[in-house]
């Protein structure tokens, strides 16, 4: 009757997938749920038939990109592994990307399990499965309405990793997840930078990790990366940045990333310090997971960035460029590359209030736009869109920029085309989750692209893939 | 010109939820208007005297700052209240509003004091009041709506009858999620749930503040702005909730 249940789950859950596919859907939760409810112990089983090891990536920002880099050094090595690839990162998603791979009796084997975990869904995740590793990138303000606080969230995840074995690797320069050693026991494995050129001595004020979280005192800083990450101590206990296993050093950011880990060198087509910390972690689980330097380096080259994470389009002689943007941290660090453009720029914002993007769009408050209301930074037109188009023009507004070069157009298309429509040498389109998938879209029709799938191929084995 | 000073309290502790922007929007506006606005920051433990300030602003926290918050404020309960009964424009939003009360007992049975200016105390509950908000609020004698954004697990009660709430809530929850009143208004004292930032979607809210510091400087605004974007924003709002 068991193994009846599994099959029927596999069998109806893969179906969906196929459906879904034809249908041209993002959405990748939905046959999952359905097979949880027809076998609720479908993850269980399939996540028995790992025979190496589970990583499991989480933390507010950087996941995607990390997981994916992972990923990506995994299939260099030529490793047969679960991933769920589509950014579905809710226990359901994770069902559906396990299923995806199984055979229809669902007792294939895989090599390893690579999971991106929505922060919240840790502790339901490890009831289902158990992990060697868990990766924590940061924790960032974000989504705050999904969950209520963010010390809510991070007391959830040490209380469901209390007591196992499972290793922890975890990013040194950030003062809300190092303590995770102390309080849980676990064997924790270090990331972080050592000094570097772009350091900056004075803090935000909008700072998660202001206050020591082993006795409240306020941290004293000799240097931040960006954001709270940095080089911190506590005067009133002494807690203090913790010895690091992986040490990013020596790093350049102009024209691309370049820096080493360990005197390991590394090159990335990507920018910002940012892809630095998400190239620093995966560098990090590859060495864990005992993948060779020249593989590692010769994947890390040739990772391209996917939807949403700097993509371009070429649309005519216009070049545009496509960005997820879905918090403060990640909002800055956007606006501080494209400060190092200079270029003259036609911006695009369409900001959406759905329960994916937050509710709440207050957040973009907390962003310092200000700094790219500066004539050095070119901006020769704002056009504002998505369901809370209003928002996102008063946030420009009110950062300093003449209201005559701000546009709202609700409508995406409208908003897309209107952009498009100034004089300029590049376009960029920062986009909310729930605006990102059809802004491509459109951007992939406008560019002449015959399938918006286009820059995927290169990237994953045809059975692994699609979104 | 006349140049106004604007006290943000607490700044590293009591700002959640884009609240900042309030700050941003009263500046911006002041010179718009032709004027200078300064934004000062005060700390614990540093010595103000409110009556130097044209207004005070202080945003929402997390339970642990907010008693930090309590403790210093305690010190000059005496003097923030006669400047608060003599009229000092004050903004103060979600924990700070909670601060002004008798206490706010968590849903656990702890209770913290308040400051205890007004009789209204706030109940902590587990489940947390999420969501867009409107209100039909009196501003100088008209009728105007508000929009924001609330998130607040307290449940706050206006026990003294007499006191003004802020506005009358048309969708959401407000206070408590029961009587139908959003925040609390005494003079020129505005407490309330509302993020979202409060004041840049609300024009009319901050032109209130902004109208009475200045006439209590004795100076007088008589262009008006053009808010075609504030006005644009606030109807998106107000369309998305109310559907119509």
């Amino acid at each position: 009757m068991q193994v009846i249940r599994r099959i029927i789950a596999i069998a109806i859950a893969k179906l969906l997938i196929c459906l879904s596919r034809i249908l041209g859907n993002q959405g990748t939760d939905f046959p999952g749920r359905v097979a949880r409810i027809i076998d609720p112990d479908i993850l269980k089983k399939l996540a028995a038939n790992v025979q190496e090891e589970i990583y499991i990536i989480t933390g507010t920002n950087g996941k995607t990109t990390t997981t994916n880099m992972i990923a990506r050094i995994l299939e260099e090595k030529g490793y047969f592994f679960v991933h769920n690839r589509a950014g579905a990162n809710m226990v359901t998603g994770i069902t559906t990307a396990f299923i995806k791979e199984a055979n229809l009796w669902g007792n294939r084997p895989f090599e390893y399990a690579l999971l991106e975990t929505d922060e919240a869904n840790v502790p339901l995740l490890l009831k289902e499965l158990t992990p060697r590793v868990v990766l924590i990138t940061n924790f960032f303000r974000d989504q705050l309405d999904r969950y209520g606080e963010l010390d809510r969230i991070i007391s959830l995840i040490k209380d469901a990793v209390r007591d196992t074995d499972i290793e922890l690797v975890l990013n040194a320069d950030d003062p809300l997840v190092v303590h995770f050693q102390n309080e849980t026991g676990l064997h924790c494995w270090y990331y972080g930078f050592d000094d570097t050129d772009y350091d900056v001595f004075e803090g935000e004020e909008s700072r998660e990790g202001r206050f020591c979280a082993f006795c409240g005192e306020e941290l004293q800083y000799e240097r931040f990366h960006y954001a709270q990450l940095g080089k911190f101590q506590c005067l009133k206990c002494g807690s203090h940045n913790p010895r690091r296993n992986f040490t990013g050093h020596d790093l350049r950011m102009t024209p691309q990333i370049h820096f080493y880990v360990n005197n390991m060198e590394i090159y990335s087509p990507y920018l910002g310090f940012y892809n630095a910390y998400n190239i620093l972690a995966a560098v990090s689980v590859a060495k864990l997971v005992g993948i060779q330097d020249d593989i590692v380096q010769r994947a890390i080259a040739r990772y391209q960035p996917r939807a949403g994470r700097m993509e371009q389009f070429q649309i005519g002689d216009k070049k545009a460029i496509q960005i997820l943007v879905k918090n403060p941290t990640g909002l800055n660090q956007t606006l501080a590359a494209l400060n190092t453009d200079p270029a003259s720029k036609s911006l695009f914002f369409a900001l959406n209030d759905n329960a994916a993007d937050g509710r709440d769009v207050s957040w973009i408050w907390d962003a310092q736009v200000e700094n790219i209301a500066i004539p050095g930074a070119a901006i020769k037109g704002i056009t504002c869109s998505g369901l809370r188009s209003g928002d996102a023009a008063l946030r420009f507004k009110y950062a300093g920029f003449n209201e005559e070069i701000i546009m709202v157009e609700s409508d995406l298309e409208a908003g897309i085309k209107s952009c498009l429509n100034i004089e300029a040498e590049v376009y960029y389109f920062l986009c909310t989750y729930t605006t990102l998938f059809a802004s491509r879209k459109i951007l992939s029709r406008l560019a002449g692209n015959k399938s918006s799938h286009k820059h995927k191929v290169n990237l994953a084995k045809p059975a692994a893939g699609g979104e | 010109m006349a140049s106004f000073c604007i006290a943000h309290l607490y700044p590293d502790l009591m700002n959640l939820y884009g609240d900042r922007g309030n700050l941003i929007c009263l500046q911006k506006r002041l010179e718009w208007y032709g004027h200078n606005c300064s934004v000062q920051s005060i700390s614990l433990n540093s010595d103000i005297d409110y009556r130097t300030f044209d207004m005070i602003f202080m945003g929402g926290g997390s339970d642990r700052e907010q008693g930090l918050v309590y403790q210093d404020l305690l010190r000059k309960a005496d003097q923030l209240w006669k400047a608060l009964d003599a009229g000092l424009p004050a903004l103060l939003i979600c924990g700070a509003y909670q601060l002004l009360g008798t206490h706010y007992e968590s849903f656990d049975g702890k209770k913290l004091k308040g400051l205890g200016f007004f009789n209204l105390y706030t109940q902590g509950e587990t489940e947390r009041l999420i969501g867009n908000i409107v209100l039909a609020c009196r501003l100088n004698n008209t009728v105007t709506t508000v929009v924001g954004f609330e998130n607040h697990a307290g449940r706050t009660y206006l026990e003294d009858k007499s006191l003004e709430s802020f506005g009358t809530v048309l969708a959401g929850f407000g206070n408590n999620g029961q009587d139908g009143h959003e925040g609390v208004r005494y003079k020129n004292l505005i407490g309330t749930y509302l993020h979202g930032p409060l004041l840049p979607k609300n024009p009319a809210v901050a032109d209130f503040f902004i109208n009475i510091m200045a006439a209590r400087k004795g100076v007088n605004i008589t262009t008006s702005l053009n808010d075609r974007l504030e006005d644009f924003a606030h109807q998106q709002i107000k369309r998305r909730v109310l559907g119509s």
